[in-house]
């Protein structure tokens, strides 16, 4: 993640800094380090949020949010703690307070909401809005698992820790999410199977390398 | 290999962090699971969502933001470097000194001058005397209203709280309370609004300032000032100030704090 500011952001010398540093400044009152961390994590952490919500807007409000409560609450930043475990911690807890205000009003539908761009085929971009339906149908604490473990790059250790439980509950819920997920899928599908081909056919979908 | 086996390895194995020999094992049993297989494949899948981008607008929000912020600080560090100036007597003269000032402060002298001497002369023709001392009270009034008046519009924010402070001595004026609405809307200093709200709770019951307070909740933006306005209103027990408390909580912007708050402050306005 490191290096990845624009030029919109102090000089080459704050965008080498590790997260780490840079958070400590802003600690320092050296508010200007926050426009690197968000040039570095304006866009995962909007993923983050637009894969748990489905809402573009909402997953940008979030997002604001986050920058904002970093500076409110920079002091509780202790130095030389991870700077990412410390920035989900706060996302999660902003969205957790956004939830609970809106909750008199939530009838909202995933469904309704074209949170994701054309893929390159019809067939993909029909097969990823499927997906991304399922996605939308599991079980929120299941979907916050996942979107954590497959997209955001934390370690089950870190997801543990955010989560306050132990790895071997992320990883049984990591299971679970996926079980369901695939339910669903297959529900959305018609009870038509997934392409039942062994792991060497996977090599169609864009992105498959990235299986680390 | 069983399914429950593999359950405890397959997070591990998407990951790609087993070592060789569990991989090939689990590997082994995922071509023959089509449960499994699936499972795995979904998870490969999940690649086909694509990652957006934010829009430019989100980078514009926290700029402003960030700004905001700093200004702020720095606002609140000059405030408070001139309040400890108030401390000491001697820094209260150079205060009262202020050139801009002088006029009025001449004007009050005079003033309390002039009815320190009819107090010493005394005299029989009380009757007469007693109107004359009304009469320049409320000379004196209008003059420490200026005073007030004229302190709201001064560039240091220390110097416009002593307005607001002074204001709240006074007779209430429409002038006086005008300037004070003003100063709740439209000062840029966080502690000259409360300052200045603390001033205008007392006539909460105005209509004109009751309304004024509501339509200030529409425009604050720090949450402090927002609590402080949500207090204020509740204490009022004006139902009408519901409709400007649901639009705050609304609003996307709201800090929780205050949303907290302004939820609390709707069920208090029983609605």
């Amino acid at each position: 993640m490191k290096g990845k500011g624009t030029g919109t952001t102090p000089g080459t010398t704050s965008n080498s800094m590790s997260d780490e540093e840079l958070m400590s400044q802003v600690r320092q009152g050296v508010g200007e380090m926050l426009g690197v961390l968000f040039e570095r994590y304006q866009s995962p952490l909007f993923n983050f949020y637009l894969k748990l919500t489905g809402d573009r807007a909402m997953s940008e409000d979030l997002v604001q949010e986050v920058f904002f409560r970093m500076l409110k609450y920079r002091q509780s930043y202790r130095p030389d703690t991870p700077f990412r475990a410390w920035m989900y911690q706060i996302a999660r807890n902003a969205r957790v307070d956004h939830l609970r205000r809106r909750r008199p009003e939530t009838s909202w539908e995933p469904e309704m909401s074209p949170a994701i761009a054309p893929a390159d085929t019809a067939e993909q971009s029909q097969e990823t809005a499927l997906l991304y339906r399922a996605l939308m149908r599991l079980n929120e604490d299941k979907r916050e698992v996942l979107v954590l473990s497959r997209f955001q790059d934390l370690k089950y250790e870190e997801i543990a820790q955010l989560l306050g439980c132990e790895i071997g509950t992320v990883k049984t819920r990591v299971h679970r999410a996926l079980q369901e997920l695939r339910e669903i899928f297959h529900g959305l599908q018609g009870a038509k199977p997934l392409r039942g081909k062994s792991s060497e056919g996977t090599g169609a979908w864009p992105g498959s390398g990235s299986l680390q | 290999m069983k399914c429950q086996e593999i359950e405890g390895l397959l997070p591990d194995y998407l990951h790609g962090k087993l070592n060789s020999d569990w991989a090939i094992k689990v590997g082994e049993h995922v071509s023959q699971c089509s449960e499994c297989r699936e499972e795995v494949e979904i998870w490969k899948k999940l690649a086909l969502l694509p990652e957006e981008q934010p829009s430019e607008q989100s980078r514009a929000r926290f700029r402003s933001m960030l700004e905001s912020y700093q200004e702020g600080r720095w606002e609140n560090a000059s405030l408070a470097r001139e309040r400890t100036k108030f401390r000491g007597v001697g820094d209260l003269l150079d205060w009262v000194r202020t050139p801009s000032l002088s006029v009025a402060w001449a004007c009050l002298l005079a003033i309390a001058a002039f009815l320190g001497g009819r107090y010493v002369a005394g005299g029989d023709r009380v009757d007469r005397e007693g109107q004359e001392l009304a009469a320049l009270r409320r000379e004196l009034q209008t003059t420490q209203q200026l005073v007030a008046l004229s302190y709201l519009q001064q560039q240091s924010a220390s110097e416009r709280l002593q307005g607001v402070n002074m204001s709240t001595r006074l007779e209430p004026d429409p002038q006086v309370l005008d300037a004070l609405q003003h100063t709740l809307r439209y000062d840029t200093s966080v502690d000259v609004r409360l300052a200045a709200l603390d001033a205008l709770s007392h006539y909460g019951t105005r209509p004109e300032v009751s309304r004024g307070l509501m339509e200030a909740l529409d425009s604050e933006q720090s949450p402090m000032v927002q609590v402080a306005l949500i207090d204020v209103l509740v204490d009022l027990h004006d139902s009408s100030a519901v409709e400007p408390f649901k639009r705050l909580q609304q609003a996307p912007k709201t800090d929780p704090t205050v949303r907290k708050h302004v939820d609390w402050g709707i069920r208090q306005l029983g609605s």
